[in-house]
């Protein structure tokens, strides 16, 4: 779950982390509160909407009511904005980058530093290595002191004391929400001390079961200004993941693996995918039996493949999904199934008292598929 | 020799009483894998297939040897039943559990090293010595004995492959499915060279997917550690472009992670590259002179 730049904020100054203040208006709120200079920020979860034109500082020489009318008709990489933040601006002496987060080839938490901040931060990281300064940290024990003054003087930072609070409660953060990502960027140095210009958070959503309440609350705000009921976070007995492409063969697959196998090998053989359903590893009857109703529910299907080789997955439960499928919507729309491995004599059977015939063999499922998908 | 495994490792199953637990287990012990004992907490006592059930690891230990752990436990419970066979010094640590919290899964894989536990997962299907053992989900028929070491993120993909080698008299040597990530104990970076010091392993096949940089790393251990034959499988060429992940993850992945990088790093330390799963078949023919 991405929180807004404002949801993040407040965050912050819970933790102590200093950032301007300001307003959050929402369309046909009053103006009148407000005086110049202003950042006006649109709240979108998209990144790039500084070059999208949706930050602008109101000096107070143009109508600050046409400004925020033009904001709200702006779209951001399809992303609607239905709510700005208006900041007191501040002056910006130079601006860095700090984030932490998981460096996962690597197994560990790090913080990420950089000499200079701002929108280009991924070109600096990709041509200016010596600029950004990676610092893993081993999370039984937390960041100590010698990190953070190794970043202190490499970022040339003056105000050793302000910059420690700034990275220990970016850390706590981190830590007791269950963050994937913290990242202030810029944070600036500015004639006041340090400020949190901008703020990004990502939260874990498979620990929802431990923050109920807050991931739910933040959720709910994150509704009310997206208006979208869409953004839900993963429960984790909802392991169906699906993906509508353009093609015209339902793909269903019980593993990621030899889901993208699969994909490649109806290439191979000259099919187009219309969708990608793609069970997870422990699964039940029920899960295989919606997989089946949704990719069913594209009218450009032509033709299922459902490839299930079972480990901790048991075919016999497969079966009584697909089987019910089978029996409560009558096959209009060809179906493949290639079904092996944890209980399949089990799950074979009832295939066959069903009369649904299966293969054994990858290839040959996926080569009828595609065939059946061309001749209709 | 296999590697991690062998005909006597002795096992202990968390999460035995469980649904997944139970079956599995029964899997595990028909193949003639050696299950010493279990645990369910609040269940010790009771019995599983024959095995009998403890409340703590610490109990365990007093009563028997134990070699490697298996865990059945679903993942909001995880951290605690993971970090208590650490504890305990067992040496090798097989987590099936998905959807484990990411601060969790550091967590324990940190205090793992500390301690010395090889962990595998999390969200692996296991390990299977073809013939001698097996940890985890592989369906037995899909593998016979040989001299291929299989190492995979995905487990599906691990039973896959076996099945088309298995269905070409081609046997396996130990077949490895490390978890689908984005966290790890052991990488595609550890196996490779414990199936360079197999002596049962001849050749050896990688199965990897789009994303993170873990082949790239791979692709590193290949040129400086392995002599022996590597063949490689990228799947995920015609997958739809995942999203990317913000600011922290392109800084740390930069231009990495395509199929194209892979395969172009693989191919460059010397690795053979399969197009799909029949041309492994194809590759090993011709590698081994058959």
């Amino acid at each position: 779950m991405k929180l807004y730049e404002f949801q993040g904020k407040e965050i912050f100054k819970e933790y102590g982390i200093p950032i301007q203040s300001g307003n959050l208006i929402y369309p046909h709120d009053s103006l009148d509160h407000l005086s110049p200079p202003l950042v006006l920020k649109s709240q979108v979860l998209v990144g790039g909407r500084g070059k999208a034109g949706g930050i602008k500082l109101w000096d107070g020489s143009k109508d600050i009511k046409k400004m925020i009318e033009d904001l709200f008709r702006l779209k951001i990489k399809n992303e609607k904005v239905k709510a700005i933040l208006a900041l007191n601006k501040v002056d910006i002496l130079r601006e860095l980058y700090l984030s932490v987060t998981f460096n996962k080839s690597k197994s560990t938490s790090v913080i990420i530093a950089g000499i200079s901040g701002g929108v280009d931060i991924e070109k600096v990281a990709q041509g200016y290595k010596k600029q950004i300064y990676f610092v893993p940290f081993n999370s039984l024990l937390g960041i100590s002191d010698f990190q953070i003054r190794f970043i202190t003087k490499k970022l040339k930072i003056e105000d050793l004391a302000g910059f420690k609070k700034i990275v220990v409660s970016i850390y706590q953060i981190f830590q007791e929400y269950d963050a994937l990502l913290v990242e202030i960027n810029p944070l600036a140095i500015t004639p006041k001390g340090l400020i949190a210009i901008d703020s990004k958070i990502e939260l874990d959503d498979q620990a929802h079961f431990r923050h109920q309440d807050l991931f739910q609350k933040l959720l709910k705000e994150i509704q009310a200004v997206s208006g979208d009921d869409l953004i839900t976070t993963k429960s984790v007995d909802d392991t169906i993941t699906y993906i509508p492409l353009s093609g015209n063969i339902g793909l269903v697959s019980d593993g990621a693996g030899t889901g993208l196998l699969t994909l490649d090998l109806l290439a191979k053989y000259g099919g187009k995918v219309a969708n990608f359903c793609e069970l997870g590893g422990i699964t039940s009857p029920e899960v295989v039996y919606k997989a089946l109703k949704k990719v069913h529910q594209d009218p450009n299907v032509k033709s299922v493949l459902v490839v299930l080789i079972g480990g901790f997955n048991r075919m016999d439960e497969m079966a009584e999904g697909i089987v019910k499928f089978y029996q409560e919507s009558p096959m209009k729309i060809p179906l493949f199934i290639r079904m092996c491995g944890t209980k399949e004599e089990e799950g074979k059977k009832l295939m066959d008292d069903a009369h649904i015939p299966i293969d054994d063999n990858l290839h040959e499922a996926v080569k009828k598929a595609v065939q059946k998908a061309m001749e209709n | 020799m296999s590697i991690l495994i062998s005909n006597d490792t002795k096992v202990l199953v968390l999460g035995i009483t469980g649904k997944s637990g139970s079956l599995q287990t029964k899997i595990m012990k028909e193949y003639g894998t050696n299950i010493v004992a279990g645990i369910t907490p609040g269940k010790g006592g009771m019995e599983v297939e024959g095995i009998p059930v403890y409340d703590f690891v610490s109990e365990v230990i007093e009563n028997h040897q134990i070699d490697a752990a298996i865990s059945f436990v679903p993942p909001q419970f995880s951290k605690d039943s993971c970090l208590e066979i650490i504890e305990n010094n067992i040496k090798f640590f097989v987590i099936t559990a998905e959807g484990i919290p990411d601060h969790d899964v550091v967590e324990i894989l940190q205090y793992a090293n500390l301690k010395g536990t090889k962990i595998l997962g999390p969200g692996s299907a296991g390990i299977i010595a073809p013939g001698k053992c097996k940890i985890g989900a592989h369906p037995p028929r899909m593998y016979i004995k040989g001299n291929i070491g299989i190492v995979s993120k995905s487990g599906a993909l691990s039973y896959e492959i076996g099945k088309t080698l298995s269905e070409n008299s081609i046997g396996q040597s130990t077949v490895v499915a490390i978890g689908g990530g984005p966290l790890w104990g052991l990488k595609q970076t550890d196996i490779l060279p414990m199936f360079e010091a197999d002596d049962e392993t001849r050749t050896i096949v990688m199965l990897g997917e789009i994303g993170g940089t873990m082949e790239e790393d791979a692709a590193e251990v290949i040129k400086k550690l392995i002599s022996k034959p590597v063949i490689a499988l990228i799947v995920g060429k015609y997958a739809p472009k995942g999203k990317s992940l913000g600011h922290a993850g392109a800084i740390i992945e930069g231009n990495l992670g395509t199929v194209e990088s892979k395969v172009d790093a693989l191919r460059n330390a010397g690795a053979y590259i399969a197009e799909d799963s029949l041309d492994i078949i194809r590759l090993i023919k011709q590698i081994e002179g058959k």
